[in-house]
C-alpha cells in the first residue's frame, strides 16, 4: 500500500506544481520589451560622470583642485587647469575621464569640494573601442564665454562692492577718528583705552 | 473506412509522391508553429513576453531562426566517424515522415490504411534511438557520448510501458461490440492494430481514456520519455551535458535534429489522440479539426509539464520506468483482459 | 594538449575510465570553474577542481592603493553579496582606525545587508533549480529579486556593485519611499513563500534529486573550514552575526536555522529559512530606525590606521568572510588577506563529489552555492 501511496502522493505534488505554473498563463508579464520601452531610472542612478551646470553661473565650477584625480582608484581622470585672466582662482581647461577604466564607484563625486561632479542619467551608453575617453568640458564649451563674462561681472561687482565697503569703512573710521579727536580734548583718560583697542 | 491516397490516385508512385509532399508540408508547418508555441507557452508561464519582434506576437520568429540556421556554416569537428556523423540527422529525420503518414486524421481520407499501423508507428519510433546513438558515437565528444548512452537506455526502457499501455487499448478494440462495427450498410471486422479501426471503435462509444485512465497516463509519460521531453530530457540535459548528443552539430544539421524532435512530439501527441482521445471523433466540427485540436492540446500539456518540473536523475529515471510504470502497465493489462473476459463472456 | 595539465591528468589511463573536463566553458558551471573528472560511465571516481580563470589580483591591488581606494574592489570580490563585502570592509577599517559610526548608518547597513542576503539567496535558489532542470522557478525568483535590486538601485544607484559604504557611514540616506518599498517587498516575499514551497520543496522530483545527495560530514566541514548555510545544514549553529555581532546585530531578535542532514535538501531548507529570518531582521531594523546623520560631516578620504595586524569578519550570504589587514601606519595597506567562504566550499568538493553521478555534481555544486570570482579574487 505504501508503494501505491507514495506514487499517488508523488503525482499529487506534481499536479500541484502544474496548477501553480498553469495559473500564470494569461497573467501579466513582468518584463518589458526593452528597446521599445524606456526604463525608469532612479534619481541616484550611476552611469557616466558629468559636470554640473550651475544655474547662477551658467557653467560648471571645476577649480582643478585635483582632489578627484588623487582619490580615483582607477586613475582614469585627467585634469588640467590654470589661471584665467580676469577671474580669481584656477579653472579647468581640460577634464577627461576614460570610462573604459572607470568603475563608477563615485568617490570623485563624494570628494569634490565644489560639488561640480554628478551622475548622468544615461543607461544605454556603449563603446566599441578600447579608448573610451569623454571630454567632460565639451558640453560646457558653449557657455564658457558667457560664464567668464558673468564671472568677471560678478567679480568686478564684488570688487567694487568691496572697494565701496572699504571706502565706507575708511570713511567711518576717519569720521570716528575726527569725532574722537574732537572729544579727546574733553576726556584724555578715555582716549588711551580706545587707541589701544584700535591698535 | 477512410479512402487512402492509393484509392484516390490509383497509381502507387503518384500516391507516394503526393503523400510525402503532404506529410512534409504538415510537419514543417507543425515544427514552425510548435517552436513558436513552446517559446510563447514558456513565456506565459514564466511571466515573460516571449518572442515579439518578427511578425505579430513574434509568430514569424521561427521562420527567421530557420533562415539563420540555413545560412550558418556547417562546422565539422575533427576526429569524427564520418559516415555515422553525417547520416545521424537523416536517420532521425526519415522515420518521422514515415510514421506521420500512418496516422488517420480523418474519417474519409487517409494517407494510408494498414492493418499493422500501430506496430509500424512503434517500429519507426524505435529508429530514432539508432540515429541518436550514431550522433553521439560519431561526433567524438564525451558529452555527446554520455547523452547518447543515456538516450539508448532510456528509450529502450520506456518502450516497454509504452507498448504495454497501448496493448490494453488493442484489447479493448478487439472486444468492442463483439469485434464488429456497422458503418452505414457496411460491417467491419475490427482489427486492434489498425489505427483507423481503433478510432472507429471509439466513435461508437466512449473514448478509451474513460475505460483506461491508468494506461492513458502511463502512455503519456512514456511518450514524454520517448521524445526526450522534460522532465525526461536527460540525453540533452543542458545543465549537465551541454546539448547531449547534438552538441557537435551546427547549422541545418542541428536544425534537422530539432525538426525530428518536434515532429516526434507531434507524432506522439497524434498517436495518443488516436489511442485514447477518440481521434477525429467530435461533434459539429469536421474530423481533422478535432484531430489536430486534440493533438495540440496534448502538445500544450507536454510543454506545460516541461516548464514546471525539474529533471530526474538517470538512475531515478530507470527506477521510475521499471519499478513504477512497467508493473502498473502489466497489472493494468491483466485487469483489462480479465474484465473483458468477464463482460463479454 | 593542455600546456598546464592538472595533477590528475598525469596519472595513467586505463580502459575502464575516462577523463571529462567539465568547464570552464560549460553552460551550467558556476562562473568559470573547471572540474576535471575521472569517470566510469557516469560515476565519478575522482574530481579535481581547477580554479583561477577569474583571477583579478584583488589582494595585490589592495597593496597599491589607499584604504579608501580599495573600497570599489570589495563589491566586486563576490558580486552577489557585494553590499555585505563592501560594508564589511568599511566596518573593518572603521574598527581599525577607531571611527565612530552613527546609529542610523548602522541600522541602514543592517537593512541593506539583509536585503542583499535575500537577493543572493534568491539567485542561488533560482540557479540551483536551473541546475537540476527546473527553469520556471528560476524566473519567478528573478522576478522577486528584481524588486530588491530596484530598491537598492534607488538608494545606491547601482544594481550589483554597490560601493555604498563610506568610512564612518553610508554614501546616501534612505527615505520614506525606500522604507515603504522594503516593507511591501517583505509582504510580497512572505506571500510568495508558500508558492515556492509547493512548487519546489514539495515536488517529488526535486526531493528525489536532493534527499541524501552530496552529504558533507562534520569531519569534512571541520577539515576544510566550511562555514555559512552549508555548515548550518550539518547542524552547527555558527553564524558571525551571532558569534561576533557587528553593526548592532546583537539588538535584533533572529534565529539561526539549522538542519542535521548535511545533504542538498538540508542546505536548501536552511537557506529558505534564512530568507525569512532576514525579513525579520529588516522589519525590526525598520521599526526601530533611529534619526540622525548617516555619515561623518567631513568626507574621510585620507586615513592612517595605527600600525599593526587586525582581523575582522562578517557573515556573507555564503559564510564567514574575513579580512586580515596589516597596516604600517601609512595610508596604503601593507597587506589585506581575504578569507572567502566559497574557497573552502569548493576545496571540499574533491572529497564530496567522489562516488556521485555526473548529474549529482551539478546539483551539489549548485546547492553549496559557490561564486567563482570570490574564490579566484
Amino acid at each position: 500500500m505504501s508503494y501505491l501511496g507514495s506514487i499517488f502522493s508523488g503525482f499529487k505534488t506534481l499536479l500541484t506544481g502544474l496548477g501553480i505554473t498553469g495559473k500564470e498563463i494569461g497573467g501579466k508579464s513582468v518584463t518589458e520589451l526593452y528597446p521599445h520601452v524606456e526604463p525608469e531610472l532612479p534619481e541616484a542612478f550611476r552611469s557616466v560622470i558629468q559636470l554640473v551646470r550651475f544655474e547662477e553661473s551658467g557653467s560648471h565650477d571645476c577649480v582643478a583642485c585635483m582632489q578627484c584625480v588623487k582619490i580615483c582608484p582607477s586613475t582614469c581622470i585627467t585634469i588640467e587647469g590654470g589661471k584665467i585672466e580676469g577671474i580669481k582662482g584656477k579653472r579647468a581647461s581640460e577634464f577627461e575621464i576614460d570610462f573604459a577604466l572607470c568603475s563608477l564607484c563615485g568617490l570623485c563625486i563624494d570628494t569634490c569640494p565644489t560639488d561640480t561632479l554628478e551622475w548622468a542619467n544615461i543607461y544605454d551608453d556603449a563603446g566599441q573601442e578600447r579608448e573610451w575617453v569623454y571630454d567632460l568640458l565639451k558640453p560646457h564649451e558653449a557657455f564658457e564665454e558667457q560664464y567668464l563674462t558673468t564671472r568677471r561681472a560678478i567679480e568686478a561687482k564684488e570688487a567694487a562692492e568691496k572697494a565701496a565697503k572699504k571706502a565706507a569703512v575708511a570713511k567711518a573710521k576717519a569720521e570716528k577718528a575726527a569725532s574722537e579727536a574732537a572729544s579727546q580734548e574733553a576726556s584724555p583718560e578715555k582716549s588711551d583705552t580706545t587707541s589701544e583697542a584700535d591698535s | 473506412m477512410p479512402r487512402t491516397l492509393l484509392d484516390i490516385f490509383g497509381n502507387p508512385f503518384i500516391a507516394t509522391g503526393v503523400g510525402i509532399g503532404a506529410v512534409m508540408t504538415v510537419l514543417s508547418i507543425n515544427v514552425l508553429f510548435c517552436i513558436w508555441f513552446e517559446r510563447k507557452v514558456s513565456a506565459w508561464i514564466q511571466r515573460r513576453l516571449g518572442p515579439m519582434e518578427v511578425g505579430p506576437q513574434g509568430t514569424l520568429q521561427t521562420v527567421a531562426d530557420m533562415v539563420k540556421l540555413l545560412g550558418k556554416q556547417l562546422l565539422t569537428p575533427a576526429g569524427i566517424d564520418k559516415p555515422l556523423y553525417h547520416l545521424a540527422p537523416l536517420i532521425i529525420f526519415a522515420p518521422v515522415v514515415a510514421s506521420a503518414s500512418l496516422l488517420p486524421f480523418s474519417k474519409s481520407v487517409a494517407l494510408s490504411d494498414l492493418n499493422i499501423g500501430l506496430i509500424l508507428v512503434f517500429m519507426f519510433g524505435g529508429f530514432a534511438v539508432v540515429g541518436i546513438f550514431m550522433a553521439g558515437w560519431g561526433s567524438n565528444n564525451k558529452y555527446a557520448l554520455l547523452g547518447a548512452m543515456r538516450s539508448v537506455a532510456q528509450n529502450i526502457s520506456y518502450e516497454v510501458p509504452l507498448l504495454l499501455s497501448a496493448l490494453s487499448v488493442v484489447l479493448m478494440v478487439g472486444a468492442q461490440g463483439g469485434g464488429q462495427i456497422e458503418i452505414g450498410d457496411e460491417v467491419i471486422q475490427l482489427n486492434g492494430l489498425n489505427l483507423s479501426h481503433i478510432t472507429l471503435a471509439q466513435t461508437s462509444g466512449l473514448w478509451f481514456i474513460v475505460f483506461q485512465p491508468i494506461a492513458a497516463v502511463i502512455f503519456f509519460i512514456a511518450i514524454l520519455a520517448e521524445t526526450n521531453r522534460a522532465p525526461f530530457d536527460l540525453p540533452e540535459a543542458e545543465s549537465e551535458l551541454i546539448a547531449g548528443f547534438h552538441t557537435e552539430y551546427s547549422g541545418m544539421r542541428f536544425g534537422l535534429f530539432f525538426f525530428g524532435e518536434y515532429s516526434n512530439m507531434f507524432i506522439g501527441a497524434m498517436l495518443a489522440t488516436v489511442l485514447f482521445l477518440g481521434g477525429w471523433d467530435g461533434p459539429l466540427l469536421p474530423g481533422p479539426v478535432w484531430f489536430f485540436f486534440k493533438s495540440y492540446l496534448l502538445i500544450f500539456v507536454m510543454m506545460w509539464v516541461r516548464w514546471t518540473f525539474p529533471r530526474l536523475r538517470f538512475d531515478q529515471l530507470m527506477a521510475f520506468c521499471w519499478a513504477v510504470l512497467t508493473p502498473l502497465a502489466i497489472v493494468n493489462i491483466l485487469v483489462t483482459a480479465f474484465a473483458l473476459k468477464v463482460v463479454n463472456g | 594538449m593542455n600546456p598546464h595539465p592538472a595533477p590528475a591528468l598525469e596519472r595513467a589511463h586505463d580502459d575502464e575510465t575516462y577523463y571529462l573536463n567539465m568547464g570552464p566553458q560549460h553552460p551550467s558551471m558556476h562562473g568559470v570553474l573547471r572540474l576535471l573528472l575521472r569517470l566510469r560511465g557516469e560515476l565519478i571516481l575522482e574530481c579535481d577542481p581547477v580554479i583561477g580563470y577569474a583571477h583579478r589580483a584583488h589582494e595585490k591591488m589592495a597593496e597599491n592603493r589607499s584604504w579608501i581606494q580599495f573600497l570599489p574592489n570589495t563589491s566586486r570580490i563576490d558580486y552577489l553579496s557585494g553590499m555585505i563585502y563592501n560594508l564589511g570592509y568599511c566596518q573593518a577599517v572603521e574598527k581599525m582606525a577607531s571611527i565612530e559610526v552613527p546609529v542610523r548608518a548602522q541600522a541602514i547597513r543592517v537593512i541593506v545587508s539583509e536585503l542583499n542576503r535575500i537577493q543572493s539567496h534568491l539567485l542561488w535558489f533560482g540557479t540551483f533549480l536551473l541546475d537540476i532542470g527546473g527553469i520556471t522557478p528560476f524566473l519567478y525568483c528573478f522576478d522577486d529579486r528584481e524588486k530588491i535590486l530596484s530598491i537598492l538601485e534607488r538608494v545606491t544607484g547601482s544594481r550589483l556593485t554597490y560601493s555604498y559604504g563610506r568610512f564612518g557611514g553610508v554614501s546616501q540616506d534612505i527615505d520614506d519611499v525606500f522604507i515603504e518599498q522594503t516593507r511591501s517587498f517583505l509582504t510580497r516575499m512572505r506571500k510568495q513563500a508558500p508558492m515556492y514551497h509547493q512548487l519546489v520543496h514539495e515536488n517529488v522530483i526535486f526531493r528525489k534529486r536532493c534527499e541524501g545527495v552530496g552529504v558533507i560530514s562534520r569531519e569534512v566541514a571541520h577539515d576544510y573550514g566550511i562555514t555559512g548555510p552549508t555548515l548550518r545544514a550539518i547542524g552547527v549553529d555558527y553564524d558571525v552575526r551571532r558569534a561576533e555581532p557587528y553593526s548592532g546585530y546583537e539588538q535584533y531578535d533572529f534565529e539561526i536555522p539549522t538542519r542535521t542532514g548535511g545533504d542538498c535538501l538540508a542546505r536548501f531548507e536552511v537557506r529558505i529559512e534564512e530568507m525569512e529570518q532576514s525579513c525579520r531582521i529588516i522589519e525590526q531594523a525598520l521599526d526601530a530606525l533611529p534619526d540622525g546623520p548617516v555619515k561623518p560631516a567631513k568626507f574621510i578620504k585620507k586615513l592612517k590606521p595605527p600600525a599593526g595586524e587586525f582581523y575582522f569578519a562578517v557573515e556573507s550570504a555564503r559564510g564567514h568572510f574575513g579580512m586580515h589587514m596589516v597596516s604600517d601606519g601609512g595610508d596604503v595597506p601593507s597587506k589585506i588577506k581575504l578569507r572567502t567562504p566559497s574557497f573552502s566550499l569548493l576545496s571540499s568538493m574533491s572529497e564530496v563529489l567522489e562516488g556521485t553521478m555526473v548529474a549529482d555534481t551539478i546539483a551539489i555544486l549548485g546547492s553549496v552555492d559557490v561564486v567563482l570570482p570570490e574564490i579566484d579574487r
